[in-house]
């Protein structure tokens, strides 16, 4: 049985699903070309990753959940980006000196969001999806609670320059940024004993247990730093949107799992890379985009993203099957 | 009954690129008792799960009352009359006994609705045949997760019977069993025969396929290498075969332990749920074994004393108190413990050589990791195991499992451990590497490890061990050295023997 | 009494704990809202609760077989807008009749489609699920843009009575629990347990575990098609999102009715109860006065409250033993 699981494993590992991911990408692109020619310029395609990069900095957090295994997965995600966006725009009130203690206020926000997460699921044990699931409730209700309906706040100037605007060589910041997140996330993951000891616990808890791993410590780190990676994705869109909604984080979160899905990395945990998150969430900017070339709407574009999803489980993520 | 014969020919059956089953043949009719033989990992049970429909084969032909069959499920299997006691429970933990016993073929009121009412009366016939070996909480409405393990076990025999079948399967079916529970099964096993059952018997106890068992078929490798006829042959040839051309454990003979040596490990009264207050000193640079049958706590002793499950009493690590509450603490103190079970409980399968060797020891290569140290440190363990691999990076997946089992030894080698904890570290792993292991084991132990040491191998503990305790039911029932260190102490300590224990509590 | 007995009743009567919230909850809403038991409040309130119900039982199928429907809210959304689509005010029994086995079909082919992905191709539950409620709320904003719609009044009007002086949606979930009993003492019944409680000891023993569960979704579907019909009877109107939220309070609903989550365990009669629970702290929330505000926050925070309750008392008993 478990070698029968090995020679699955190893088949799917021959595809490297981020390199098909990145092709993916560049094909969409071309097939973008096809339907409208004005598709197929420079400034479509830095557009494109300026896009993508709002949904793959929302979807880092979401990775590492991934890869933590245990049917791991942070629903609440859209929730804190929407919650970190309205903070911000609140706390600094459009003063640039306010930028930097909103930041760490919203920062300190979502660690506390997905540290309860964390707890609820190690300590209390509720299953991750239906914890995250009722978090999202708790924090669209503070949401409410907060602002009454108002939306008071201003975004500051500066966040917009740094963010949406061309920084360097007319790469916008969110772009760069998006470069620096992806190198942390690889640094995080490859090379710190945290990362290492994430892959364990995603792999098999007991063995790493045994191993000396202190599972659920990590596990609580690791929603932590998803719901820090998620405010931190609400402050970086209002850069974007440059005002909010009630509803401005939760289009992300199922793109961002179909991201980390797309990107190669295993829904049942202990194999993944934040660089293949990257590449899917460049596919999904990619297919969003090319759906609103062809002028489609809303509905098609669910629809799209669902298939997607489903097709891509299907190649990745099959359990394994009850007869050997 | 009417008669059956069945015949298996050349049955192989590979995952991935491990051959698990490369010949297996079997033949057994109405009214014989056939024993399977064969050391651990030989392919004993992938045979009888082809036979009953569980596994499918790769290649090879079953022929049943000269037919040829092939089964899509369990449930084709079952349709014609063949059934298996499994060896890993094949019950549903949280329904009833009864439940469980009629599962997929429960008597039925108007054609639709279960009768729970006939499947009761039913079971309690079927319980009844083990009337007297049983306790009273054994009953029709009992949930299964309540009863102990001879009862499941007894429980998965009563479900096979149930379906009356024309060749019944028993996998391991005595392991757990007590010894009156297993004289029952004989004396009904006996009456099936008569009946015109034919029964396979996989086990690996001899004295009990002496008993039960007209002939056997002995299996090597994946491979049948043999029929006898009991009566016409002795337990010598039986094993001959078995391990023929195998090098015996004993070529690797253990070294003495010096009679000065400190003591490392000093336990006083240890208790669990399983273990009834335990007491040892284990030596620097002494081996000792934990002997006994499956199951008697000797698992439990080695994870409590890892930090892995909560215990009572007291533990003193060179005369330090050392009461653990997680196996990182026992890590730091010097401590290493090898799991029983490799794939579940020792290494990350899809995970690399590299990243399973250095998982207890990532963290004294700093931020960010030194990759070049750590891939040299592992690469040097790699080396003094003879680790046959690809390369460091390749998963733990494509190793054997001899290999494999060579990782989770080699990540605590990284960090010299003063104390080793084996948990039945040679269960299926070929005679190569285990005639390493043994050298291994020698070269710690003379550089001063303590190492305490549970085998279900009896050779193994009689030729490698300076001393045994055979563990009995959570205690030491006895302990073993020197002129007292032999196989028939093992064995008779294993059962028990001393005092009538009947398994009340 | 021994342990084990008590362990039983605890397992195959895991509902009695919903009950007494339940009746807790009841006395406060009752001491809030006197006339609660008034035929008139009592119709009222289990008109609204029953779609949730109704959903919630398709749900407890599946997750008592060992799995997790997240797209029941969408197929929800979608049957609703396939009824205000087809159904017009001025329709007859005939348009009516086609309009219900359109969406009870298309409920039926979202479950038949959920199933395959889960149960032969073997795919994730949870994320599969969550995949696919993307495609049926895609469905349901084409066929239904915006919010809109309207029924004939006599065909809502009849959701509204009261044959014998006992509110209709109370024969329902009479029915739904009689179903329930009846599938429970089939040989399917047995399956379902077998299947969520350890498939592959299931399977070994000849449980059809693969089509045991891809009919858990079906069922499922077929709960969220009966479960849109009732919810668009009630409300007289379509929306392409009406069923979002109703796909976490059913699996609250679950939870509270003493379902585990991980399969092999629980009943319908707990769900009922479960949903019970949930409207009337709904209600109780609404008649305390609780600030509109924070009314979702409580709401969201008393749903925590007793998803982690059974974690809680596992949790503080490891403690103290």
């Amino acid at each position: 049985m478990i070698e029968a699981i090995q020679s699955l494993r190893q088949q799917s590992a021959q595809i490297s699903p981020p390199v098909v991911a990145l092709l993916l990408s560049i094909l969409l692109f071309l097939a973008g070309g096809l339907i409208n020619p004005n598709f197929l310029n420079v400034a479509q395609a830095v557009n494109i990753v300026r896009l993508a990069s709002f949904l793959g900095i929302i979807a880092a957090g979401q990775t590492l959940v991934i890869i933590s295994g245990g049917e791991g997965i942070d629903l609440s995600a859209g929730a804190v980006v929407t919650l970190g966006a309205i903070l911000t725009f609140r706390l600094s009130s459009g003063q640039n000196d306010m930028i930097l203690p909103a930041l760490l206020v919203v920062l300190a926000v979502g660690a506390v969001i997905g540290f309860l997460n964390g707890v609820g699921i190690i300590v209390l044990q509720v299953p991750p999806l239906v914890m995250t699931l009722g978090m999202t409730g708790v924090v669209q209700g503070t949401i409410l609670v907060l602002t009454q309906g108002e939306l008071i706040g201003n975004m500051p100037p500066l966040l917009g320059r740094l963010i949406a605007e061309p920084l360097i060589l007319g790469i916008p910041g969110v772009v760069i940024l998006w470069v620096l997140v992806g190198l942390g996330m690889w640094l995080l993951l490859e090379r710190t004993t945290y990362g290492k000891q994430l892959f364990a616990i995603g792999v098999n808890r007991t063995a790493a247990r045994l191993s000396g791993v202190r599972v659920p410590f990590i596990v609580i780190l690791t929603y932590t730093l998803s719901g820090v990676l998620a405010a931190f994705g609400g402050f970086v869109l209002l850069g974007f949107t440059q005002t909010v909604f009630l509803n401005l984080g939760g289009p992300y979160q199922f793109p961002a799992i179909a991201a980390v899905v797309v990107g190669g990395t295993v829904l049942s945990g202990g194999k993944g890379s934040y660089w293949g998150t990257m590449s899917g969430a460049l596919v999904l900017t990619l297919i969003e985009s090319l759906l609103r070339a062809l002028q489609l709407q809303e509905a098609y574009k669910l629809m799209t993203l669902g298939i997607t999803l489903v097709v891509l489980i299907s190649i990745y993520g099959r359990q394994r099957s009850v007869r050997q | 009954m009417n008669t059956v014969s069945l015949s298996a020919r050349n049955v192989t059956k590979r995952y991935g690129g491990v051959v698990a089953l490369s010949d297996g043949n079997l033949d057994v009719q109405s009214g014989e008792v056939v024993a399977l033989l064969g050391a651990n990992g030989s392919g004993k049970s992938t045979l009888s799960k082809v036979i009953t429909g569980v596994i499918a084969p790769n290649e090879g032909r079953l022929h049943l009352d000269g037919r040829a069959v092939t089964f899509s499920s369990p449930q084709a299997a079952k349709s014609v009359g063949i059934t298996a006691v499994y060896q890993e429970l094949s019950l549903i933990p949280d329904m009833t006994v009864a439940e469980n016993i009629w599962l997929a073929h429960e008597p039925r009121r108007w054609g639709i609705a279960v009768d729970h009412r006939e499947m009761r009366a039913r079971t309690q016939d079927l319980i009844a045949l083990f009337a007297g070996t049983v306790q009273s909480s054994l009953h029709p409405d009992a949930l299964v997760n309540s009863l102990p393990p001879d009862e499941r076990q007894v429980v998965e025999i009563l479900k096979a019977l149930s379906l009356q079948p024309r060749l019944m399967i028993l996998d391991e079916a005595t392991a757990s069993l007590d010894s009156r529970q297993v004289a029952r099964l004989f004396e009904l096993i006996a009456e099936w025969k008569r009946q015109g059952m034919a029964i396979v018997f996989v086990s690996h106890r001899m004295d009990e396929i002496f008993r039960v068992a007209d002939r056997a078929t002995v299996l090597r490798n994946g491979a049948s290498v043999g029929d006898r006829v009991i009566s016409e042959t002795t337990e010598q040839e039986l094993v001959e075969l078995m391990i023929e051309g195998m090098v015996a454990p004993d070529s690797v003979q253990g070294g003495q332990l010096a009679p000065d040596a400190p003591v490392r490990l000093q336990v006083r009264n240890l208790h669990t749920d399983l273990l009834k207050g335990i007491s040892f000193d284990l030596h620097d640079g002494e081996l000792l074994g934990l002997g006994g049958l499956q199951g008697q706590g000797q698992s439990d002793l080695l994870l409590a004393l890892f930090g892995a499950i909560p215990c009572g009493g007291q533990v003193l690590l060179s005369g330090q108190p050392a009461h653990f509450s997680h196996p990182q603490q026992a890590m730091q103190r010097g401590l290493a413990f090898v799991p029983g079970d490799r794939a579940t409980e020792g290494v990350l399968l899809i995970r690399s050589i590299l990243e399973n060797l250095q998982l207890p020891s990532w963290r004294k290569y700093g931020f960010p990791l030194n990759m070049v140290r750590a891939r040299a440190d592992a690469g040097q363990v790699a080396q003094e195991l003879s680790l046959v691999m690809e390369s460091l990076d390749a998963p733990v997946s494509s190793l054997s499992g001899g290999n494999a089992q060579k990782v989770v030894l080699g990540k605590w080698l990284l960090r010299n451990p003063r104390v080793l904890l084996l948990n039945d570290p040679t269960k299926g792993v070929d005679v190569r590497t285990k005639v390493e292991f043994y050298a291994l084991l020698n070269r710690l132990r003379a550089a001063g490890t303590a190492i305490l040491f549970y085998s279900s191998d009896d050779e193994e503990l009689l030729s490698l061990c300076n001393r045994v305790l055979v563990l009995h039911d959570g205690r030491i029932r006895a302990e073993l050295a020197g002129e007292t260190l032999n196989h028939a102490n093992l064995v008779s300590a294993s059962m028990g023997t001393t005092n009538a224990s009947n398994g009340y509590e | 009494m021994n342990s084990v007995a008590l362990r039983r009743i605890a397992l195959r009567h895991s509902y009695l704990l919903a009950l007494l919230l339940l009746l807790i909850a009841v006395g406060i809403n009752f001491y809030l809202q006197p006339n609660l038991f008034e035929l008139r409040v009592l119709n009222s309130n289990l008109r609204n609760f029953l779609p949730l119900i109704i959903l919630t039982v398709g749900q407890t199928i599946v997750i008592i077989g060992g799995g997790i429907d997240l797209s029941v809210g969408a197929i929800v959304s979608m049957a609703n807008a396939i009824l205000v689509t087809l159904i017009l005010p001025e329709s007859g029994p005939t348009e009516i009749l086609i309009g219900i086995l359109a969406a009870v079909g298309a409920g039926l082919a979202a479950g038949v489609f959920n199933g395959l992905c889960v149960a032969y191709l073997r795919l994730q539950p949870i994320v599969t699920t969550y995949a696919t409620s993307f495609v049926y709320a895609g469905i349901a904003l084409l066929i239904l843009p915006r919010p809109g719609g309207n029924l004939p009044r006599e065909f809502l009007r009849s959701y509204r009575g009261a044959p014998l002086d006992i509110p209709l949606a109370l024969y329902f979930i009479v029915l739904a629990i009689l179903i329930w009993l009846v599938l429970r003492s089939t040989r399917y019944g047995q399956y379902l347990f077998a299947t969520g409680g350890k498939a592959d000891a299931a399977y070994a023993t000849g449980v059809p575990v693969n089509f045991v569960r891809f009919s858990t979704y079906v069922w499922a579907g077929l709960a969220a098609a009966l479960s849109a019909l009732a919810l668009t009877m009630n409300l007289g109107t379509g929306n392409p999102r009406i069923g979002d939220a109703m796909t976490l309070d059913s699996i609250v609903a679950v939870v509270l009715g003493g379902t585990r989550l991980s399969g092999g365990q629980g009943g319908v009669i707990g769900s009922v109860l479960g949903v019970l629970i949930l409207g009337v702290i709904r209600n109780i929330i609404s008649f305390a006065n609780v600030p509109t505000w924070s009314q979702t926050l409580v709401d969201a925070l008393i749903i925590i409250a007793a998803l982690a309750g059974p974690g809680l008392v596992r949790f503080l008993r490891r403690r103290t033993a």
